[in-house]
């Protein structure tokens, strides 16, 4: 499963890079998060709760940020075990000023899934993707905004 | 009175589940300290388990114990399986797992949701390996290895050669080949798998109660796997089994798994499986790739096969496999007259669930490959696939007809059938109407296949699998062995016990019919009793519910046990009447003299006397009304040394003739007529039978359009509920005819055959016949299934487009 997109977000780029790798920022961004945990640097221990489908469960993942490339390019790669199943994602994030106060994000991501998220999941999980990165942005963009004001 | 045997009774089940009275597993009553398990699975296909974590579950309130593969090793040996490969497979994983789905810990709790909890709260820590899926690429010697000790992927292999093949070969006119692939399939039954284990430390013997149905061969492959006398393990079935069409064979690695369960944990252990579990992680059918090379003359003569065959065993080897791949070997050719025939037979294993029995088990797998060619012959020689089917089938007076690779088929009427089909189908005036819709834009189809359909399979065939050199390592097995008890209580009331395991099909019904006959007593007076009990049931290897053994050897036994006990009733009552045994028959319930009509004594008297007066019998005969007769057929030998086999005991005959219209905007098939002429010798029920044929039907139907277990290339588990595996469903049965003819077996007692099967290894490569007949003009051949609108569509599509470049 894989997908790309692009938004604008309602900064420069050196605060959206500032923002984007905050880690408290992250841990309120990211859907069911309930622990974001450094662990070395640029890794994070992380739980997370989601519901996919019918299985709903517990993960305990992993988030390494790698190819940092301050402040335009960074890649996120996410390994979560749990109960209902294990996912393993990358995505990589490219930032472009267009103007002192805004700057493009684009982003693209491949995820495999496995076990029971896989097996009762599949169907949904391309629309559970796109839910969970526009929560993301979502939830950024409010941030953003609330760090700007 | 009236014969029974072969009328249209009505089932003596149906009152009992249609009143809610069955006595399903999940009915049973268990002992009060009874716990209950859910079990962990592997998310991976393929991964070294670095360490498992139970501490979290085990403090979950109510749970009694959290086992890994690890402690139960200690009790167990892995499971014998009929191949030479030392594949190790135990009922749970140890060090690594193969599968989606592959059990990893066992919870044992108070109830079902805390177990369910606590499962949630196990942390195992994997290394993932490559996982390998194809079947194909895991011969590779690259191909990343399952069973590191077994040091390749392939199970088995061997080459059997028959007749001349290669002078077939140079002989002929031509040479039509084709690769085929038959999916990964299932059964799916309402009631998934159950199972009450428990342990008693105090005479180290396990009692299971499930719903196995058999092969009861594998009773000793778990007594060996639990390292214990046979006697030792108890298997009890209960009364009621929510279905199975061969699936629950595959119940046997659970039955170890929860009787070792219950040895940990101190107390017995029930588990009913989740339709997750079932879909992921029970049994499923055999997939299978063919590279068949027909040897043909310019009429459509078949001079001569040549047939590649690989089956995908899944991640383990396990009994009954590789029966998939041997269990048709006697009727390779099918209904043809071809003595020349090369088999190159594999058995490969991938990171996919262990495959066992499904209904049709082998025949779909084979006929797809064969019935498919045969069409395709046609189409390249330009002739009516009719007439080359018609060129090739077995004539009557053939019969009894040895097959190349040793089969025996006793009886039959091909041409007739077939000829049944075409009328009965309307063949002719279909081609009409299909040229027709073909100038209005509509595409037409039509498939036909003839397929004989094996019953009762001889426990040698198995063998096959092992060369000549390796079977005399160890003692030949032959056979087909089946047993009934009847017997006469002192009020000369009948019961009756067999152990044909039955799972729906009306065993009980049909026993009682034939018994009913035997003695000349109202059916509705016989009582039958089919809850087999390994430490009472008569029963023997063979046993249980599977290749349609009923009607050839289930009823057998019950036949020549009521044979018995009329015997002893006439010597009784000769010896009581004073007059010659040869003289005296039975009628209504009794006694009677052919030459002295004055002359009449109630059978239950006849019965009584020998429990209330046994002083009265005749000399040296033993009290009691008591008999049971163990059955098989002395056509089951093993195989011998130029691997000739017998592999069944009966082979009916199948044409299938179905009629298909194709939506070219979706891909969507409609079956528009369904027309089945079966062969199955002496029908017992024929109420029974078209239930049967029914139901082999749709399941066959399912393989053709819509049911595959589907896999990613990474080997993760993509169907796992009924909305991702799709089963046809009431309104999904076409229109379906079934016309019976009769050519009594001469090899059973009562001349019937099996035939729960045969439309199982028909409709999928009818359809698909039906479907490449449709898309002829488009330039489309079918070679796998299932015939989704997304494939069909996209075949046409590419079709259109590879023309449209053409041009």
């Amino acid at each position: 499963m894989n997908g790309q997109g692009t938004l604008k977000l309602d900064a420069g780029i050196e605060k959206s890079w500032e923002i984007l790798l905050d880690p408290h920022v992250l841990e309120k961004c990211i859907m069911g998060c309930k622990k974001l945990v450094l662990v070395s640097e640029n890794t994070y221990n992380a739980e997370l709760s989601i519901g996919i489908a019918a299985v709903k469960g517990k993960y305990e993942s992993t988030i390494e940020i790698a190819d940092l490339e301050e402040p335009k390019h960074y890649k996120l790669i996410v390994k979560g075990e749990g109960g209902p199943g294990n996912v393993e994602a990358t995505g990589i994030i490219d930032l472009t000023p267009i103007d002192e106060s805004s700057t493009e994000l684009a982003y693209s991501y491949e995820a495999e899934v496995g076990g029971k998220v896989a097996m009762i999941g599949q169907r949904m999980l391309g629309g559970v993707a796109k839910l969970i990165i526009q929560d993301f942005f979502k939830k950024l963009a409010r941030e953003l905004k609330r760090i700007e004001a | 009175m009236k014969n029974v045997i072969g009328s249209s009774v009505t089932r003596v089940e149906d009152a009992r589940l249609l009143t809610g009275q069955g006595t399903y597993i999940d009915d049973i009553g268990v002992p009060p300290n009874t716990a209950h398990a859910a079990i962990v699975r592997s998310t991976y296909p393929h991964a070294i388990i670095k360490s498992i974590d139970v501490s979290e579950a085990l403090l979950v309130p109510g749970v009694k114990g959290v086992i890994t593969g690890r402690e139960i090793e200690a009790y167990l040996n892995p499971f014998s399986v009929g191949v030479s490969a030392p594949v190790n497979y135990y009922p749970i994983a140890i060090d690594k797992v193969r599968y989606v789905g592959e059990p990893v810990a066992v919870i044992v709790a108070k109830d079902r949701y805390v177990a369910e909890d606590a499962a949630e709260l196990v942390r195992v820590k994997y290394e993932p390996l490559q996982p390998i899926v194809d079947i194909e690429k895991t011969m590779d010697q690259d191909a990343p290895l399952l069973h590191e000790n077994v040091g390749s992927n392939i199970a088995n292999h061997r080459s059997f050669h028959y007749g001349d093949v290669d002078r077939a070969f140079n002989e002929a006119d031509l040479i039509v080949k084709h690769k085929f692939h038959f999916p990964k399939y299932s059964a799916t039954p309402v009631e998934t798998y159950g199972i009450i284990a428990q342990y008693e430390n105090s005479s180290d013997r396990y009692t299971i109660h499930a719903n196995f149905h058999g092969p009861f061969i594998i009773q000793s492959v778990m007594a060996g796997a639990l390292k214990i006398p046979s006697n030792r393990l108890r298997i009890i079935i209960p009364k009621d089994i929510g279905g199975s069409y061969g699936i629950k064979a595959g119940t046997f690695p659970y039955m170890v798994l929860l009787a070792v369960a219950s040895r940990i944990a101190g107390c017995p252990v029930k588990w009913i499986e989740d339709r997750q579990e079932h879909l992921s992680a029970s049994s499923s059918g055999t997939d299978r790739v063919t590279y068949i090379e027909a040897a043909v003359n310019e009429d459509g003569k078949v001079l001569g096969l040549k047939m590649k065959m690989m089956d995908n065993v899944g991640a383990y080897i396990r009994a009954p496999e590789p029966a998939c791949l041997y269990r048709t070997h006697a009727n390779t050719t099918g209904a043809y007259d071809i003595p020349n025939l090369k088999i190159d037979g594999y058995v490969v294993m991938t990171n996919k669930l262990p495959t066992g029995l499904i209904r049709g088990y082998g025949g779909q797998e084979l006929y797809f490959p064969l019935e498919r060619i045969m069409q395709m012959i046609a189409f390249k020689l330009h002739l009516d696939p009719v007439d080359v089917i018609q060129k090739n089938l077995i004539k009557t007076r053939q019969f009894p007809y040895q097959t190349a690779s040793g089969g025996i088929y006793d009886s039959g009427d091909y041409e007739r059938a077939l000829q049944l089909a075409l009328d009965t189908g309307r063949y002719k005036e279909f081609r009409k109407k299909q040229e027709e819709a073909r100038g209005k834009g509509r595409i037409f189809g039509v498939g036909l296949a003839c397929i004989v359909e094996p019953s009762g399979s001889n426990m040698g065939y198995i063998t096959i699998a092992l060369t000549p050199d390796e079977r005399a390592a160890s003692l030949p097995k032959s056979g087909c062995t089946e047993a009934a008890t009847v017997s006469m209580d002192p009020m000369g009331f009948v019961n009756v016990r067999i152990s044909t395991a039955p799972t729906g099909q009306g065993h009980e019904t049909v026993t009682a019919q034939i018994v009913a006959d035997v003695l000349q007593i109202p059916k509705e007076q016989i009582n039958v009793v089919a809850e087999l009990d390994t430490s009472t049931s008569p029963w023997s290897i063979a046993s249980g519910s599977y290749s349609s053994r009923f009607a050839s050897l289930g009823s057998s036994a019950v036949y020549l046990a009521a044979q018995k006990v009329k015997k002893k009733l006439l010597q009784i009552g000769a010896h009581h009447l004073q007059v010659p045994e040869e003289d005296l028959y039975f009628e209504n319930a009794a006694i009677l003299s052919k030459s002295d009509s004055s002359i009449r004594w109630p059978l239950k008297r006849a019965a009584g006397s020998a429990h209330w007066n046994p002083l009265s019998l005749p000399e040296g005969m033993e009290p009691g009304i008591y008999e049971t007769y163990y059955y098989t057929a002395k056509i089951a030998e093993p195989p011998d040394q130029n691997d000739l086999i017998n592999s069944s005991i009966t082979y009916g005959f199948v044409a299938d003739m179905v009629t298909v219209e194709i939506d070219p905007e979706t891909g969507q098939v409609e079956i528009l007529d369904y027309i089945t002429i079966h062969d199955a010798g002496k029908l017992l029920n024929p109420l029974i039978v078209d239930g049967q044929i029914y139901g082999g039907l749709v399941h066959g139907l399912g393989g053709a359009l819509y049911e595959e277990l589907a896999y990613d290339e990474k080997g993760q588990f993509l169907t796992g509920t009924f909305m991702d595996y799709l089963c046809p469903t009431a309104p999904e049965i076409p229109n379906i005819t079934i016309r019976h003819i009769e050519t009594p077996s001469p090899v059973t007692p009562l001349g019937a055959k099996g035939l729960g099967e045969g439309n199982t290894m028909s409709a999928p490569v009818a359809i698909a016949n039906a479907v490449s007949d449709a898309l002829k003009p488009f330039g489309v051949t079918i070679d796998s299934l299932p015939l989704s609108p997304n494939k069909i569509w996209k075949l046409l599509s590419e079709q259109k487009a590879a023309n449209t470049l053409k041009r």
